[in-house]
């Protein structure tokens, strides 16, 4: 893990002072567990919180907010569909001036990559992902099917854009949000 | 007031998550505290849902309301029983139901309409919000 402030090009805001320019602070972690199959407790949760809290010390909550969520979604979709026990995952967050950018990584089939490549899809082509967020919502609901919403609600809810690469058997899935357009 | 029905999720000897539900004059007050985080809450909370479907519609209640302002996390796996929970309010209920949520929460501020039900006009028409910046 690395914290370090940026350049005075990138501030944050006027100082105590009022005069000097409080610098942007720049962090950039990474975690890797492996294998999955010792995982037994809330990982997701724990990432998720714990990074957050980290956040907090530097950012507006909102933003922190957005964090835990993607971590939480993409941390838990590694694990509600674990195909080798004895792979693992590696979670990167990064976040300074521009924007706040978080990656889940693992090993999975090629069908299953395209099954997430194909839902990433869906919502972009969909137009209006919050109307779409609405009626998956809707239809899941009737037969309580569980998941199927994680990476929809981080473009419809969190305004993330989620993008997805599938090389030598990885799929990284990357969320990615421009700070300048919190309101 | 008086305190109705409750249902809580419990991890590791603690409350992680709770609603309560009770009555001030003919007022319900709903709240809703905690996170929502665990794979399947209809494990812990399903006899809170009996427990409400039983109990409200025998209530004399004018106005109602819910209060999601101490919900700090609701996972995709909540937004279903958080649904089921609403449902069972409207439905038993008559009057106006206002929603205190928070200013600054992406899941409450745009998901938590979604799980209202607010397109069916007979609900938005009960509806109101109050935005409370987070402490």
């Amino acid at each position: 893990m690395s914290t370090s402030n940026q350049s005075d090009s990138q501030t944050g805001g006027t100082g105590p002072s009022g005069v000097d320019p409080v610098p942007v602070t720049f962090i950039e972690t990474s975690f890797a567990i492996k294998p999955l199959r010792n995982i037994m407790g809330d990982v997701a949760g724990l990432l998720g919180e714990s990074l957050m809290a980290l956040l907090l010390m530097f950012y507006p909550p909102p933003i922190c907010k957005k964090a835990n969520i993607v971590i939480s979604e993409l941390v838990t979709n590694v694990l509600e569909n674990i195909c080798d026990p004895e792979s693992g995952f590696v979670l990167k967050l990064s976040i300074g001036a521009e924007r706040l950018l978080i990656s889940v990584q693992n090993q999975v089939p090629k069908e299953t990559a395209d099954r997430v490549l194909a839902r990433v899809e869906k919502i972009y082509s969909s137009g209006d992902p919050r109307r779409l967020l609405a009626e998956t919502i809707r239809e899941r609901r009737q037969s309580r099917l569980k998941g199927g919403l994680g990476l929809l609600r981080l473009v419809a809810e969190n305004k993330f854009t989620i993008s997805t690469e599938y090389q030598d058997g990885l799929l990284t899935v990357q969320a990615d949000y421009r700070l300048e357009s919190l309101p | 007031m008086k305190v109705l029905t409750f249902g809580e999720i419990m991890e590791g000897g603690g409350t992680v998550f709770s609603s309560v539900t009770s009555i001030d004059s003919e007022q319900l007050l709903v709240t809703f505290k905690g996170v929502v985080r665990i794979d399947n809450p209809y494990r812990h909370l399903s006899p809170y849902l009996t427990a409400l479907g039983e109990q409200l519609p025998a209530a004399s209640l004018t106005s109602t309301s819910i209060d999601f302002t101490e919900l700090r996390f609701c996972n995709s796996n909540g937004f279903y029983i958080i649904m089921d929970i609403i449902e069972i309010i409207y439905r038993s209920t008559t009057g106006p139901v206002k929603v205190r949520r928070l200013k600054e929460d992406d899941w409450q501020q745009e998901t938590l309409p979604i799980l209202l039900n607010l397109d069916e006009d007979e609900i938005a028409n009960r509806t109101s919000f109050e935005d409370v910046a987070e402490i």
